[in-house]
């Protein structure tokens, strides 16, 4: 019980706002700038998550397929998320063991760029039942929903999860 | 700076008035002045320990029940008060001020309701001050009402003692209200028009004052507080995350070490062969 309500996916509530919980069966390493790697709870400017990362599975074998799944929980502000989700970026069958490149890239990387507010960005890999596996594509990235994206495509839980802050690059941050 | 001037000012404010509403209290009530002089001088020096004697009174008060209080009874107010007024005194004081039309007719609400109560306990309160002198009675009576409000949400004590007197002044008054407008409101007209220039703090404020703002005041604290909470969720989540990380790495290095200790000691075990075979090989010389 301890150990789970230190879990920073639950205390960030993303376990909660985005999703019901997280296996955590797979490592998922996401790397932006190839140096600076992805930590919950972790601070990134917008210029440094311009260009997608590099988002590797360690986990599963090449005939398994993970979907991953960007999104912000936060719109337009965290205060009142009544646009909640927008959706970043999806990549469909990412190979075990491999990054996301060779993976079908569904939804393109669209860069943070949070207005009001500290936004949290959530990397979601959910572990698909076969290749091709998932086929209800949103057509907006606005009002999305990771349950019901991952219901509609039966991808069950998240096996992996990582979430990072990031806020306006000229907002005051008190040090 | 500028804003704890305005702290010490509203609370030079809500004594004075507390002062007022201790003495019309005691013209009903007969309570020594002593204890309203003692309290003033207490929440002048700082609002904790007019609280504390408020404790006294009403045990311990939540910072919700405050609000809550503040809230209905500013409703309340506004309810009681608003049929009368808006047919009766409104168009004049309309005509005066040009001002948001609702939140002021709120505030002279508000402040006829403690004006109508100064003909019953005129020959009391204001047996000092000359009672034919209309701007001295307006000074005494229509600056000191504003602050209250905005004593409140600055969460003074003495700011809540006086809410509580009100609710019940005002609901006394609220009868006295009707009948005597027309011979107060006059007098207080003037003088209050004559007050609007030089009391412009006491009238922002007092605008202030009204239910719509104690809402967004109120709602405006609750958001702080959730913003708070998320950022010490976030705050938190990130500390976790480290420790994990710090666990995880301590971990791996355990790990590290022992394997290095074994690989010396494979090493440790292997090399003393080599060792002799180099010497007997460099032993020719």
């Amino acid at each position: 019980m301890a150990r789970i309500s230190s879990d920073p996916l639950m205390v960030g509530r993303v376990i909660g706002d985005v999703v019901d919980n997280c296996l955590q069966a797979v490592k998922m390493t996401v790397t932006y700038n190839s140096d600076k790697q992805v930590y919950n709870g972790h601070e990134l400017f917008p210029s440094v998550v311009t260009y997608k990362p590099k988002v590797e599975v360690h986990g599963g074998d090449m005939r398994s397929f993970f979907t991953l799944v960007m999104t912000d929980p936060d719109v337009p502000g965290p205060s009142d998320p009544y646009l909640r989700e927008h959706l970043h970026w999806i990549v469909t069958d990412i190979p075990g063991t491999t990054d996301v490149s060779f993976g079908k890239e569904i939804i393109g990387y669209e860069m943070p760029r949070p207005n009001i507010g500290i936004h949290r960005f959530v990397y979601l890999l959910f572990k698909q039942t076969r290749r091709g596996s998932v086929v209800s594509v949103p057509s907006y990235r606005d009002q999305f929903n990771t349950r019901e994206f991952a219901h509609e495509n039966d991808l069950g839980l998240p096996v992996a999860a990582v979430f990072f802050n990031c806020q306006r690059e000229t907002a005051a941050r008190r040090r | 700076m500028l804003s704890s001037a305005k702290h010490q000012r509203n609370h030079r404010l809500s004594a004075t008035n507390k002062n007022q509403t201790l003495t019309k209290v005691s013209s009903i009530s007969s309570s020594s002045p002593s204890s309203s002089s003692s309290s003033s001088s207490t929440s002048s020096s700082s609002p904790l320990p007019s609280q504390d004697s408020q404790a006294q009174k009403r045990s311990l008060v939540t910072m919700e029940e405050v609000w809550n209080d503040i809230n209905l009874a500013s409703i309340h107010h506004l309810n009681r008060h608003s049929p009368h007024p808006q047919h009766n005194h409104e168009p004049r004081f309309r005509g005066q001020n040009h001002h948001n039309q609702n939140p002021n007719s709120i505030f002279q609400d508000f402040l006829k309701g403690s004006l109508n109560q100064e003909p019953a306990p005129t020959s009391q309160t204001t047996g000092s001050a000359p009672n034919g002198d209309s701007t001295t009675v307006t000074v005494l009576y229509s600056s000191p009402f504003p602050p209250p409000a905005t004593v409140l949400s600055l969460n003074s004590g003495a700011g809540f003692e006086f809410l509580d007197n009100q609710d019940p002044l005002v609901t006394s008054n609220s009868n006295l209200h009707t009948h005597h407008h027309l011979s107060n409101a006059h007098a207080f007209n003037t003088s209050f028009e004559a007050l609007v220039p030089s009391s412009s703090f006491g009238k922002k404020r007092g605008q202030d004052s009204n239910e719509g703002s104690g809402n967004r005041r109120h709602k405006r604290m609750i958001k702080n507080r959730e913003s708070a909470a998320r950022s010490r969720a976030r705050k938190q989540a990130y500390t976790n995350e480290l420790e994990l990380e710090v666990a995880h790495l301590q971990a791996e290095n355990a790990r590290l070490k022992r394997q290095q200790d074994q690989l010396k000691m494979a090493a440790a075990i292997q090399q003393p062969k080599k060792n002799t075979l180099q010497r007997s090989s460099t032993a020719p010389f």
